[in-house]
């Protein structure tokens, strides 16, 4: 299977599953968006309700921990307050249902273990919302219906575009992720044949675990193509030649010790599938990337040498907030520079835009 | 224990920017607007986060700080002219500013009637106070 995202035409049981939740909330959004005659809020919110289900029923695959129930309420209440924010005709409503959205994404923060972000937005944004409200009530306090909470330009096309967007960033997700799904699933497979095949007491039981009726070196072969199926895993392809060769070895057959060492060649297939393993879904970054370890380990660090907690994730900085100043003021000293200078310009833009000229 | 795929946040990143773009381009509340752009913004941050996690580098963290920061500056420039729109039209509605469109264009016109606001139901009249309400004087029938 070549290795491109857009190689092969999706089929049914690929896109349905994104389609139908796509569907639902793109006809909510279409229903309840803002116009002179409205349509009955029912139909829109339980669209957006089906919706909302449906899609916790895709990531429902995954299995229940605390970290999933909160990922689950965080998200869902950052998707429904975001939908509110769209179609709610009362600015203030929305303002507040934005204050939802920014809360709920500080959650997801927290569990990305990006404290001092979830404070340092927690406190920017509190101002800027609040200012916001007090523009809501000076301006925008009129009785009645207006042109600007009440109608809405091009409602059918616009949900059309989001919802686009939308399905082609989650399919492409989607078919990214499978794969990798898939190459997971077989190197595990492998490994786990291989500890089953290191555990034997005799060469002829190990044999009989790696080989079948056909092709004595069945497990090796196995190993060779699935290395060979993708770009990054070349190199492992070599050294698992290498570990067969030195396995097939007549003096390895004949040697006093001949288990212990074909333990020890077993072994290190593992480890190569361990490597494999690893290396799923990580970027490779360019050799001269001009960047320093000060947040974390520098780009150039293979994969498998990054250390990593039990549940496999690479392990971050504990001092959080000091490791991101750090980088900052090393890294991106030049861009903080900037950003202050944006900020500056920027204020200096608003006060002319906004000067009163009588 | 496993943890969660990364694509789990991305999608929810992908689902807040898209519901900030429909807001963006639909509504015609020039505040409404602004807020939208910056569920959108919220919306690249969470994948900037997921991405610094799940490959264990604060970088992706330095990067929301950028984005906060020219958030602010959005947010500046965004109420000056929320205010010179009002001071203008003594409205938010963006569709004023259609004379900023290019020659050849049409203008989009609401065709539409709103229909009418529903009448607030009077209020009681009360007295006010300081001022004694007058009244008969007392008759007493025992």
């Amino acid at each position: 299977m070549p290795h491109c995202l857009f190689s092969a035409v999706p089929t049914v049981a690929e896109w349905w599953p994104i389609a139908l939740p796509l569907l639902a909330g793109g006809a909510a959004i279409y229903l309840l968006l803002p116009r002179p005659q409205s349509h009955p809020m029912v139909w829109g919110a339980g669209l957006g309700l089906l919706a909302l289900v449906l899609a916790g029923a895709l990531l429902l695959r995954g299995g229940v921990s605390p970290e999933t129930i909160l990922f689950w309420s965080f998200s869902a209440i950052a998707i429904l307050a975001g939908a509110l924010l769209v179609t709610q005709h009362n600015p203030a409503r929305a303002a507040l249902s934005f204050t939802l959205v920014v809360l709920s994404t500080c959650g997801l923060f927290l569990l990305l273990a990006a404290p001092f972000l979830m404070a340092a937005t927690i406190i920017i944004y509190a101002g800027a919302i609040i200012v916001t409200f007090l523009f809501v009530i000076m301006l925008a306090q009129h009785p009645g219906l207006s042109d600007a909470d009440d109608r809405s330009r091009e409602p059918l096309l616009t949900t059309l575009t989001g919802f686009l967007l939308l399905g082609t960033l989650l399919f492409v997700l989607q078919r990214y992720d499978s794969r990798i799904n898939d190459s997971a699933r077989n190197v595990d497979a492998l490994i786990q044949r291989t500890r089953e095949a290191a555990q034997q007491d005799t060469r002829a039981a190990m044999d009989g675990k790696i080989g079948t009726p056909g092709d004595e070196d069945e497990l090796f072969n196995q190993f060779n193509k699935l290395f060979n199926s993708r770009p990054d895993w070349k190199d492992l392809h070599a050294k698992a030649e290498q570990v067969a060769l030195a396995w097939s070895d007549n003096d390895l057959v004949t040697d006093p010790a001949v288990v212990e060492k074909s333990r020890a060649r077993l072994e290190e297939l593992i480890v190569l599938g361990e490597q494999a393993r690893n290396r799923l879904g990580w970027l490779p970054p360019a050799e001269n990337t001009p960047l320093s370890n000060m947040s974390g380990p520098p780009p150039t660090v293979e994969s498998e040498q990054v250390r990593r907690d039990e549940a496999g994730l690479p392990r971050m900085p504990a001092q959080n907030a000091a490791f991101l100043g750090r980088s900052l003021f090393t890294d991106f000293l030049l861009p903080v520079e900037l950003g202050g200078f944006l900020l500056l310009v920027a204020t200096v833009g608003a006060i002319a835009i906004a000067f009163r000229r009588s | 224990m496993t943890a969660l795929p990364l694509h789990y946040y991305l999608i929810v990143g992908a689902i807040l920017f898209a519901l900030g773009l429909i807001g963006f381009l639909a509504r015609r509340n020039l505040i409404i607007m602004f807020l939208c752009v910056e569920m959108m913004l919220q919306g690249v941050s969470i994948n900037l986060a997921a991405f610094a996690r799940y490959r264990g580098n604060l970088q992706g963290q330095a990067f929301i700080l950028f984005i906060v920061t020219v958030a602010a500056c959005e947010a500046a420039i965004a109420l000056a002219l929320i205010l010179m729109l009002f001071r203008r039209y003594s409205s938010l509605d963006v569709s004023k500013w259609q004379e900023l469109r290019e020659p050849g264009e049409e203008p989009t016109e609401d065709i539409e009637p709103l229909p009418p606001a529903p009448r607030v139901p009077p209020l009681p009249h009360l007295t006010p106070s300081g001022v004694e309400p007058e009244h008969r004087p007392e008759e007493s029938h025992v």
